[in-house]
């Protein structure tokens, strides 16, 4: 029994204090500093706490540099995974084109149908867009006078802008081209004294001229037959008959004022205008 | 001898103790390091330690193990010295089963695995509680402990046949 704890205690002190071919400090040392460097680093001992920051400033950098690595198969995973979700986007959107390919080719053999059956029925192609080349022009100049409702554009003829041309604003006719300069232009608004403008009335063939009067909520028709009464909420649109601005644009709508009354208004609003489009006689 | 064969002869004699100061500056965590086996953290200084000093003792100096864990404690924020006192005290239960060890056998060192680390782990345990505030996940430690001891037989004969082979070492 003896025997065996002498043997035990042996083991014991040989490996806490036996130092090897290469090692220079023995266990029972290192045990001893670390524990003392603990206590120290409790007791925040000054000299400790110097030391810890320069050891921890060497330290820090060096786990920096050693860390690279792994922070390199980190990006190598991230990209590995950016990789696959490319990959299966690409099988996605592969998919996607093949659609869109598909409805390509029904669209097209539509197109060639459409043209096809115009030619039998002898229908030809109403609008000539080539021709109508529109000139965004801004408005520089809105002046406030109570007789004569215009506006003055930053194009003139050196934009190719002359008489006659008309002007529209977010989609709706505002009003022609009365005076063209070299680089300015003035516009005469539809809802001008001065402003006539050959209309059609919608759901009607009645043809008829709309006037202006000053205000955007009261335009007027002239020429109507003696006996017509017009409906409200019905579109008017240009009738082309002037020869230079197209048919079928809308322009005004009939409505009820507060008295019941039926009164015209334009739709565009000329006042709020900004950017316009001039062309030879047809919407953008 | 050349200068490069100087250098390579010293690279392969001093490799354990690289990856040791390298796996100390790093706080490798084993295969936590891929985000999707979290679990299977291990403790690669550990098993460095008991296998270096059960096996070759002069290849990896006590010396190096101290610092490697003043390192490991200035890395992770622990109270100076607890790394190292953990990592020394497994010095010392290695030694003392060495010490003690008549026939080697892979198994019986596998086994022996478990108590060093439980009394090395106790240290660790022991020294953060009553030497800082800090709180750590116990779950956390205990799961790293397991796999440390069950990943041991991989690196034993990834170690050992790099000793025999690179080093002509014989355990």
């Amino acid at each position: 029994m003896a025997d065996s704890r002498d043997d035990f205690i042996i083991a014991i002190r040989y490996a806490l204090l036996k130092k090897g071919a290469k090692q220079k400090f023995s266990l029972f040392f290192l045990i001893s500093f670390s524990v003392l460097i603990l206590v120290l680093d409790n007791l925040s001992v000054p000299f400790i706490k110097s030391t810890r920051a320069v050891l921890n400033d060497f330290v820090y950098r060096a786990a920096v540099v050693v860390s690279t690595p792994g922070k390199f198969f980190s990006y190598l995973n991230l990209e590995k995974n950016k990789h696959f979700n490319i990959v299966n986007k690409n099988k996605i959107l592969k998919k996607e084109i093949r659609l869109l390919k598909i409805n390509k080719h029904n669209s097209l053999f539509l197109k060639t149908e459409n043209e096809n059956l115009k030619k039998v029925l002898n229908v030809a192609n109403l609008s000539t867009y080539g021709e109508n080349t529109s000139v965004v022009a801004r408005v520089i100049l809105d002046p406030e006078s109570p007789y004569l409702k215009s506006l003055l554009i930053n194009k003139g003829t050196k934009n190719g802008i002359i008489k006659g041309m008309t002007v529209f604003s977010k989609g709706y006719l505002i009003g022609t081209i009365v005076e063209s300069n070299y680089l300015t232009a003035r516009v005469l608004l539809i809802t001008d004294l001065n402003s006539r403008i050959p209309v059609v009335l919608q759901d009607t063939n009645i043809n008829a001229i709309l006037t202006g009067a000053g205000k955007k909520t009261n335009l007027s028709l002239e020429y109507l037959p003696e006996s017509f009464v017009a409906a409200p909420d019905k579109i008017i649109y240009t009738s082309g008959k002037d020869g230079f601005l197209a048919a079928g644009l809308p322009v005004a709508k009939t409505y009820l004022n507060k008295k019941s009354k039926l009164r015209i208004k334009s739709l565009a609003d000329p006042g709020q205008a900004l950017i316009i489009y001039v062309t030879k006689g047809q919407n953008k | 001898m050349n200068i490069l064969s100087v250098i390579k002869n010293f690279f392969f004699n001093n490799l354990i103790v690289i990856i040791f100061y390298f796996l100390s500056l790093s706080s490798f965590e084993g295969i936590k390091e891929f985000s999707d086996l979290v679990i299977f953290s291990f403790n690669l200084p550990m098993i460095i330690i008991y296998f270096f000093i059960l096996k070759f003792p002069d290849r990896l100096g006590l010396g190096h193990i101290f610092l490697g864990g003043i390192f490991n404690d200035v890395v992770i924020g622990i109270p100076l010295g607890a790394s190292s006192l953990s990592y020394l005290i497994l010095a010392f239960f290695t030694s003392y089963i060495r010490n003690v060890t008549l026939r080697s056998k892979m198994t019986a060192e596998w086994t022996t695995f478990i108590p060093t680390l439980f009394f090395s782990n106790l240290v660790y345990f022991f020294t953060i509680n009553n030497f800082s505030h800090l709180s750590f996940f116990y779950l956390e430690l205990l799961r790293s402990t397991f796999f440390t001891f069950l990943f041991f037989p991989f690196f034993y004969f990834i170690f050992i046949n790099y000793q025999k082979s690179f080093l002509k070492d014989n355990a």
